[in-house]
Order: structure tokens, then sequence, then C-alpha cells
């Protein structure tokens, strides 16, 4: 038997996460497993304390990992160390979740005792399987009247291979059954292996920032041991510091003297910025290395470009203090400066994905009060110019002459799409509508189909997603990821207002495309741009050809009948006001367009 | 011959009080009996004397309302007394009345023509009965007529007729012939409302539960044009959005002061009044107003004190409402501003579109620039 350099035994701990379909109650259980515990008192209990960000608790996902410690004493009498490990649960971060996998031994796999498996489950138990955890099957939500566990355990049994006897049942609501959870995670997940006087391997899973101390490291040690004062390499990045402290994550973090081989905890060791390292690394010890880095490290690659402009220009000093900010916290945004004419000053800003895009987005609305413009996303082109001169492109506005391009080139994904089969006729015909290749379907299970497509990348990130769940009534689950770049008739799809050119609206599109995209862009903005005391024309233009068309007629009269002594002052505090929201336009020409315009056209709901 | 241009200030009493309560009507009006006209009538008077010293000296009297013309003659001249008494006002100053067409009678024409008054503004509204008794007037059409032509023939210096458009369901047919009827009667001056919807008025609440509608801008904007068109080919001169004239002398020379800050002191609830940069206003309510006055107190119910930027912007608000427009140079004078330098670009692009033109030192909106004249106004920068 092992023993943890920290005097506890390796034997005494469990590492493990939760996979679930969204909705069937992760956050709830992991609340219950830590209320359960005893690690925060009722009053202190809030509910789904691990989903802290309020999108998160908005849009019920986790977005951002949370992990925690947790002392569990067990029916045989003996104190366990069980770390929770939460994994987010969006396509955009999937290396997270890969990350996060990595640093567990099992995992939990909850299904909802009403709604059965669905196609989520399915993709999480396949990525789980492929790090070889554990896994424990966990039927939620026995208390719902509408509760079938013998239908969801066969389920269990034919969809995923899995065996039902010994599927725990509980109720994370009611909090039944949670004891039995916590029973068998630590008599079926194993603990984990790793040797304490090894050379040191630590990976880290996320990282958070803490204001007062710079970076707080999320890790699990793999080999070795990580203490205070010890001088550690990052060996992808080729990084050294000085730990400063580590200790365990029990909801705050509690100091301890060293993390043993088998622990997950934190490390602070002097990081300034998120961005300064990458999830995935690998701690060593500058001292006695390990030979090689853990496997599977992958750098967090932005895929979605877009602009964001203040709609002010007096904004734009705090949008840079705002996305210096952001980017403590967040590895996966880039960002450069960018400008438009018609939007001024503002900066080109790389994702992992759209729903990345939007968090970002809302973040800079929510918590630094910022009113913004973003402009159309776009992915990276490669474009080879007729001397051989090859560039990548994801800002339309730096689009070369199309005279000297001799061809393009875009990224396209493998999607893997799973669902019930009566959907597979409307995905099928989805996918082909946006220029998949090599459609192809097989059954997962009876009435369960897992369909892939290559794809390009330009056609998902255009409310791909929204139209899947639309179509599978919100029973399709999707993946991708990236295999290739391959080539592509790009077009610059130009959106001018009164004959000129709205740079911030311009985008990189298939000519296959163009026309389609360009109406929708017009309609978009003719019903958003209010009417004014002339006619506007609306086109969307490929080169000198207009390919769509729009109009917004003019109004004649705004002025009010009457206006004498005790009309003035209300009148003119009405034009002040006006003149204000004014201000919140954007002028192009004699045009004035409104921040609702510029958002609206990237909606992409078709009703 | 009175009217004639001046420089002086305008006197405005407010009368509150009503018959009945038009449905449209927004102003502070009050059905009260003789006790209450009375305290009020005596209250203008003592709430003057509290402007004894206000160094203005004035050229106009305007009585607006509710409905002056239903306040007894003997009260009228008690008021002018008293007035004349507390204020300094000109030998020549025109008189001003508004006046319902149930008001006007032969015996009511000859007094007021013997008190003073020099214009009377008859609220007509329309010529044709149902649209009266849709908007909740008292007379009728017959009654209105009756009216014009008693004072025609009083021989008041202008009498004008005041008429809405805009009643949900007015075809530009239906209007002109309102308007062709108005001119054929051979009065001197027209103001042609369009009907506005306020919140707080009966029309505005039914208008937002959708038991009225509202004529669309694009019908709006074509009676509009259509009533400055067919009263240009009438020989009147549309001098303002809503006002228009036979010949110059018969403008509103009060009215003209609210358009280019002319001093005007405002005598009872709800007046507004502008003197030495300072505006402020009367409660509202007539009951606050009275106690007020009757305790020897100012009736004010606030004041502001409009910054340049803000006095700039009513300058250009009010005075492109107005055919005459504003005067660059003037303002530049009075703000310090040279709109022509610090917003050459706004005036270049609005002469171009046709909706504004230089008149030397003027700026004129054109017919289609007096239809936006709010969105010309907010355009310049400050």
């Amino acid at each position: 038997m092992l023993f943890a350099a920290s005097g506890g035994l390796l034997d005494d701990i469990r590492s493990f996460c939760i996979i679930a379909h969204i909705d069937h109650g992760k956050s709830t259980l992991a609340d219950r497993l830590i209320q359960h515990c005893g690690a925060v008192t009722d009053r202190e209990f809030r509910d789904q304390i691990l989903d802290s960000m309020d999108i998160e608790r908005e849009r019920g996902i986790t977005i951002k990992s949370n992990t925690v410690t947790l002392e569990y004493t067990a029916r045989d009498g003996r104190t366990y160390r069980l770390n929770l490990i939460d994994t987010p649960g969006h396509v955009d971060f999937s290396h997270e979740v890969r990350r996060s996998l990595m640093s567990c031994e099992g995992a939990l796999l909850l299904v909802d005792a009403a709604q059965g498996v669905e196609a989520q489950t399915v993709a999480n138990l396949y990525l789980a399987l492929e790090y070889d955890l554990e896994m424990v099957p966990v039927i939620n939500k026995i208390d719902l009247p509408a509760a079938d566990v013998e239908r969801v355990k066969e389920e269990i049994e034919e969809d995923l291979g899995l065996d039902a006897d010994d599927a725990v049942l509980c109720s994370a609501k009611t909090g039944d059954g949670i004891e039995e959870v916590l029973e068998a995670i630590i008599q079926r997940l194993p603990p984990p292996a790793g040797d304490p006087e090894a050379p040191l391997q630590a990976l880290i899973f996320d990282a958070q920032y803490d204001p007062y101390r710079g970076v707080v490291l999320l890790v699990r040690v793999m080999e070795g041991s990580l203490r205070r004062g010890q001088k550690i390499l990052l060996m992808h990045t080729g990084k050294e510091y000085d730990v400063e402290e580590v200790g365990l994550l029990q909801l705050k973090r509690v100091k301890t003297d060293e993390l043993a081989a088998g622990m997950v905890g934190y490390v602070i060791a002097g990081v300034k910025a998120v961005s300064e390292i990458a999830v995935g690394d690998t701690i060593t010890d500058v001292e006695a290395p390990a030979d090689a880095p853990l496997p599977g490290y992958k750098e967090a690659k932005s895929v979605v470009f877009s602009s964001i402009y203040p709609m002010s220009t007096e904004e734009y000093p705090e949008l840079i203090k705002a996305l210096e900010k952001l980017k403590l916290n967040d590895a996966a945004l880039t960002y450069e400066k960018d400008s438009s004419a018609a939007l001024g000053f503002g900066f080109r800003c790389g994702f992992l994905g759209l729903l990345h895009l939007e968090v970002v987005q809302e973040r800079l609305r929510r918590e630094y009060d910022l009113s913004l413009i973003l402009s159309a996303p776009s992915v990276r082109y490669r474009i080879t110019l007729t001397d051989g001169q090859e560039l990548w492109v994801d800002n339309p506005s730096l689009y070369p002459d199309p005279g000297s391009i001799d061809g393009a080139e875009e990224p396209y994904i493998k999607a893997s799409v799973m669902m019930p089969e009566r959907y597979v006729g409307a995905v099928m015909e989805l996918c082909r509508d946006r220029r998949g290749e090599n459609t192809t379907f097989s059954y997962l299970a009876v009435g369960r189909v897992e369909l892939t497509s290559e794809m390009p990348l330009a056609e998902v990130i255009f409310d791909f997603y929204d139209r899947l769940k639309s179509v599978t009534q919100g029973y399709g689950s999707f993946d991708y990821e990236m295999i290739d770049y391959r080539p592509t008739d790009l077009v610059k799809v130009d959106i001018l207002v009164n004959a000129e050119v709205v740079d911030a609206l311009s985008q990189l599109v298939h000519r296959d495309k163009a026309r389609a995209r360009a109406l929708h862009y017009c309609e978009r903005l003719a019903d958003t741009i209010p009417r004014q005391q002339f006619k506007i024309a609306i086109q969307g233009a490929v080169g000198g050809d207009i390919i769509a068309r729009k109009t917004i007629n003019a109004y004649r009269k705004d002025v009010t009948a009457k206006c004498y002594g005790g009309d003035i002052s209300r009148k003119r505090k009405l034009l002040e006001k006006q003149k204000k929201g004014k201000k919140r336009m954007k002028m192009v020409g004699a045009v004035e367009i409104p921040q609702s315009a510029f958002v609206a056209v990237l909606k992409t709901d078709r009703d | 011959m009175k009217p004639s241009p001046s420089t002086g200030a305008g006197l405005y009493i407010h009368v509150p009080f009503c018959t009945s309560v038009c449905l449209y009507c927004d102003f502070a009006v009050t059905i009260a009996g003789e006790e209450r006209r009375n305290a009020w009538a005596v209250g203008v008077v003592r709430e003057a004397e509290m402007y004894a010293d206000c160094g203005l000296t004035f050229d106009t009297i305007y009585l607006g309302g509710g409905t002056p013309s239903s306040v007894v003659p003997e009260r009228l001249d008690s008021i002018f007394v008293g007035l004349r008494g507390q204020l300094e006002i000109n030998e020549g100053a025109v008189c001003y009345l508004e006046a319902n067409p149930e008001d006007v009678t032969l015996e009511t024409t000859t007094l007021w023509r013997q008190l003073g008054v020099d214009v009377v503004s008859l609220g007509v509204q329309s010529f044709d009965d149902e649209a009266l008794g849709f908007l909740g007037r008292q007379h009728s059409a017959s009654v209105a007529l009756a009216a014009v032509e008693i004072l025609l023939a009083a021989g008041f210096h202008t009498v004008s007729v005041d008429l809405i458009y805009g009643l949900s369901g007015q075809t530009p047919g239906g209007w002109k012939a309102q308007l062709a009827r108005a001119v054929s009667l051979g009065i001197d001056h027209l103001s042609c409302y369009q009907l506005t919807f306020h919140e707080d008025t009966l029309f505005g609440r039914r208008l937002a539960h959708g038991l009225i509608e509202q004529v669309p801008e694009r019908e709006q904007a074509e009676l509009f044009f259509l009533t400055h068109e067919v009263l240009a080919d009438a020989g009147f001169e549309g001098y303002e959005v809503s006002n228009f004239a036979a010949a110059t002398r018969h403008r509103s020379r009060h009215n003209q002061k609210y358009w280019d800050h002319t001093p005007y002191l405002g005598l009872g609830p709800s007046a507004h009044s502008l003197a030495n940069g300072r505006r402020w206003w009367n409660r509202r309510k007539v009951r606050q107003w009275q106690t007020a006055v009757d305790s020897g107190r100012p009736p004010i119910e606030d004041e502001e004190r409009p910054s340049r930027e803000e006095l700039l912007l009513e300058a250009l608000m009010l005075g492109l409402r107005t055919t005459d427009g504003v005067d660059l140079n003037r303002i530049c004078e009075r703000h310090g501003i040279d709109l022509l330098a610090t917003n050459a670009a706004t005036i270049d692009r609005f002469c171009k579109s046709g909706h504004l033109h230089m008149d030397e030192s003027r700026l004129r909106p054109t017919l289609t620039g007096l239809a936006i004249a709010d969105t010309l106004a907010r355009s310049f920068n400050l």
C-alpha cells in the first residue's frame, strides 16, 4: 500500500467527475454531495455552488469548470478524500473537458429516470471511455412521477453497454440515495496510482485568476510531489516559477504542506496571467525533471474571429481594460487592435467557438457595463496569391484584391451528430444545406443513430447548432473536431448603405451562399434601421455586382403640431433625449444606424 | 393701426375654465362655478402684482385656455384694469382672445371690441358635425359658421380660425373641402393643427387601448403638405408649421415671441414665463395655484436656467418651425456660436437635400424642411 506524503493513503483518495446530458441534474447532484460531506453548512449553501458564473446559472451550462475536495467518512469507518472535478458542458470547451477527464480515475454517469439515455450521454460516455475511466451509472430523479427505472436500466444496457444492475438510484433533489452514490464512489472507483518519490508530473487541468494572488493553477499530481518553495518548470511553455503555496480546494483554498501523487489541489506560483500558461501543460521539478510531459497536450486554438467595437468611442479605453482583465482568466481569448471606417477603433478577437464568443460578449456587457458591436464571425482562411505567397485571413477587411488570388482554402470539421433515428432525414438535409460531404450514419443501438459529416467550419458557426436543435427537437447532440483545409470558392460580400460600404458588415462566404447571406443582412438592416428623412438603399454586393437590395422609405414629417410657451421645455428635453440616443448610433454617410441593427444582422433564427 | 413690429414682452393669461373638457385636450382646465372663476380673476391680478417690478414692458396680451370666451366681459374688464394697474403695458398692446363658437354673439363681440380685443382665435376645429362630435366639441358646424360671420362683422383686426386635421378616416379630399370652406369665409388667419394624442387625455388612453387609430405617418405627411399647398394657393402664407396668415400683418405677433426667445410673462395656473435667462412655470392645478396666490406666495411650480447648449437647441427647434428660420448672426451675437462654422457639413447636407436654404444670414427651412423641423434641430452639434 502506498502512502501519500501528507500522511494520507493513496488508497483513501478518489477522483471523479460527473457526466450527464444537460438538465439531467449534474449540478444538483454535485451540490448534494458537497452538502452531504459537510463542506458547507446549510446556511452557506447556495444551490448549484459549482456553477458560479451568472451566465452558467442562467443557461444551465458549465463553462468554467470548478473542482472541490470533499472529506467523506464511509460506512467502513475510514475517511476518504473525494476530488469532484467539474467539467464544462459544451462542444467549444471540449479541450477543457478532456483535461478534466485526465485528472480522474472514474466518472458518475448520470441518467434522468424519466428522460432516459440521451445522445449527449452517449457522446460523453465515449469521451470518458477514451480516458479509460471506470463508470458508475447513476439514475437520478427517481422521485419524479414519470420515472421509469426499469426502462432506463434497459437503455443503459442496450445503448451504453454498461451493466445496469449496479446502477445507483437516487434523487439529488430530495437527497435520497446520496449516501449510496458516495459508497459506490469509494467501492467501485479505483484509487489513484502514482509514486510520490518519482520525478514530478502534475497536470494543469484548469486555471483561475485571483486579483490578490495572481493565477491559481488547478492541478492533479500524477507522479512525485509539489511543495512550497519548489522551483518548477512548465514543460510546454518552458517557463520556470517558484511555488508560493499549495493546497486543497475545499470550496475555499486550504493551504497544505504539499500535494503528492494522486492528489488534486491548487498551486500559486507567481503566474501573472492565465495567458502565460496553458491548460494541459505538465509541471515538473527544475532540479529533477520528468523525462517527458504527460500526453494529450493540445494548444487551445481560436477558430472563430470577430471584431469588437465599443458603441461609443469614449468607451474604447474601458474596452482595452476589460479585455486585459478577461484575458487574465480566459487563456483561450485572443485579441489584437483593429479599426473600422464605420465603427472606429476596436479589437479583432479570436474564440474557441460561437458559445465562447457569446460568453465573452456577455461578460463584457455585464461585468464591465460596455455597450458593444460585434462584426460577423469568421473562420480563418488560407489564401494563395498568384505570386505564390500564402496568407491567413480571418478579417474581411484584410481580404486581398480578388485579381491577385490564386486560390482559397477553408477549415473543415468532422461533425458528429447523435440523435434518435427519426431525425436522420432532417439532419442529413441540414448537412447537405451546409455543404456537408461524406455524410454517413451508423446505428449505435436500436433507434439511435450517429451521423458524421465533413463540413466547412464556416457553415457551422452560422447558426448550425440552433438549426440542429430545432430540427431534432432538442434531441440531437453535436460535437466536432477540426480535420483539414479544403479548397473553396470564396467571395467577399459587402453591405452598402446608401452606396457606402459598412466595412464592419463585410464577410467572406462561399459563392453559392453569397446571395442568401447578403439578402439576410439587407432584410435585417431594413427591419432595424429607423426610417430617416430620405430614402435609404441597402445593398449586398460582390465586387461591383449588386446581389441583394432592400429599401427603407423616407419619413417626410416629424414636427409636432403645437409649440408654444408651455411646450418648449418639454419639447427640448425630448429632443435632447433623442440626440443622446443618436450618439449611440453610428453614422454611415448621412444614415444613422442603431446598435440594434448590428446586433440584429448577427441573429440567425429564420422565422 | 395697432399691430406693428416691436420688441416688447408678451403677457399670457391662462383661463383654466371650460364648460366641458374636449377629449384631446391636455391643457390645465377645469369646470367651475362663479365663485371660483371670480377668485381666479382676483388671483390673476394679485399674481401680476408680484411682477410689478419685473422691468418688462408688454406689447401683447393673450388670453388663452381653457375657454377665455366663457369669462363674462365684466370680469375680463376687471382683469384688464387690474393688470394695467400693476404692469407696464403699452398703450397700443395687441390683445388676443381665444373663443369658442357657442360664446360668440353680437353682444359679446361688441363688448370684446370695447374691452380692446384685437384678435379673436375661434376654436372651430371642423365644419363637419360628425368630426365635432368625435372631438367632444359642444358646438355644431352651423354655430361655427355663424360665429365667424359675427366676428368678421365686428371689426376685429384679425379673425383667426382653428382647425384640426388628421382624424382617423379623414381623406385628403375631405380635408381639402374643410380648408376651402374656411378660406371662403374671408378670415385673416388660420391655425391648422394635426390631431395630437397626449398620453394623459382620454384620446391618448383610447389610442393606447386600440379603441381609436392614429393616421399613418405617410398620410399625416400628405395632409400636412396638402394643407400648406392649398392655403398657399388661396393666398395664405404658411409662416409656421401650423399657422397661416392672409397677410403678414395678420401673423400672430404674440406667438412669435415664443419662437424667438422674446421675454414673456405667464399668469394663471400652468402658465410659463421666460425672462432674463430664466424660465419658470406655475402650479398646474387651479386650487394649488389659487391657494398660493391667495396667501401672497408666488404660485411657481419649478424653474430652470437653460444652459447655452439648451438655449441653442431651443433656438433651432423653435426657429426652424417658422419660415423666417433662424438668424445665424443673431445666434452668434446672443450665444457666441457661429453655427455656419461649427455645423457647415450639416447645413450643407440639408441645403443640398432641399430642406434648408440660406437667405443672407438667415437659415430658413423649405416646406419639406418645416415638416422635419425636429430632425433638423436635432442634427446640429451644439
